[in-house]
């Protein structure tokens, strides 16, 4: 699948929210949110966008562009990348959580590997995580040059503000690659962490 | 409630450079390192030698009384470029080192039952 994840800022959510569900009302597996409270540079709307390959993206990214260039988005984060979420068609949850990070350009390709393992292996930990994709950004745009994205489905904002965090493989494993203090540091620039309320139509697109 | 948590700072220290190490720690890092809630532990030095000529190993153990206070740790820390800054101005003293978390293993299975 060929995925399109964009995190949108601006003073006019609601207007916006209309006008974006309405430009890409034509995508099977669209999702136009609110962001919820306590996202970090997760912007106001979280859209993600989900097409079989990446033909079909173009004729909606010029209504999608359109849109975005209005004076109330104050800033565009948007990464697009292939994959598909691992876990059942039809996970449950009723939030999805989208991580955007950029590894530093000088880090090793080993490294990288290692460092792609261990964020995969934290939905086997993190009981409340439905459903997860982790894929390499293939173009970015925003404050940083994106080359993740890792997003999950998770049961409700208590498993993803609770059990996510709490876990020791977060803690005292994953995290080493994002904390400065480490060796391991590779994650240097701000992320973003945005998460908004999933619909119960909305399928298995973690 | 699990706990406490552990930071364990293991530095191999150049040869000739343990002592100059731990006095940098103790003075420049540790003051702020309690200030974000951090609880020192011990600092000791393997072999309790001040070599010359050879390396020595500095373990640095600190305590969090739990995975919250940690976290209310390093989100005071991770924004603040002098402690990014304060490794790298020592480097030149250390020859290798890791940064770990740990817990008493009897608080192991609270701790992944979240």
């Amino acid at each position: 699948m060929f995925n399109v994840t964009t995190l949108i800022h601006t003073d006019e959510r609601e207007p916006l929210l209309a006008a974006l569900r309405d430009a890409v009302g034509e995508v099977p597996d669209a999702l136009v949110a609110p962001t919820l409270p306590g996202v970090r540079n997760g912007g106001d709307i979280l859209m993600h966008l989900r097409f079989a390959d990446d033909q079909e993206w173009p004729g909606v990214q010029t209504r999608v562009d359109e849109i975005l260039l209005a004076p109330a988005v104050t800033h565009v984060d948007s990464a697009r990348y292939r994959g598909d979420p691992v876990g059942p068609d039809e996970p449950r949850g009723s939030v999805y959580r989208a991580l955007f990070l950029r590894v530093s350009a000088d880090t090793p390709e080993d490294v990288i590997a290692r460092f792609e393992a261990d964020l995969a292996a934290m939905p086997r930990y993190v009981s409340t995580i439905t459903s997860w994709q982790l894929s390499r950004v293939e173009t970015a745009t925003g404050s940083s040059a994106w080359t993740h994205v890792f997003s999950q489905h998770f049961t409700d904002v208590g498993g993803l503000t609770g059990p996510y965090l709490m876990h020791p493989i977060h803690w005292a494993y994953v995290d080493r690659w994002f904390d400065p203090e480490c060796p391991d540091y590779i994650v240097r620039d701000r992320v973003c962490h945005s998460f908004c309320a999933v619909a119960p139509s909305h399928g298995g697109s973690a | 409630m699990a706990g406490p948590v552990y930071v364990i700072d293991r530095v191999v220290t150049r040869p000739g450079c343990a002592r100059k190490f731990v006095d940098a720690y103790l003075a420049e890092y540790a003051p702020g390192a309690r200030e974000r809630g951090m609880a020192l532990c011990d600092v000791l030095v393997s072999p309790p030698i001040w070599f010359d000529e050879q390396v020595n190993t500095v373990t640095i153990t600190w305590s969090l009384p739990s995975p919250q206070a940690w976290w209310e740790m390093t989100w005071q820390g991770r924004p603040d470029p002098t402690l990014g800054a304060w490794w790298a101005g020592v480097a030149t003293l250390i020859d290798e080192r890791t940064r770990s978390v740990a817990a008493a293993a009897g608080d192991v299975d609270e701790l992944c039952d979240v």
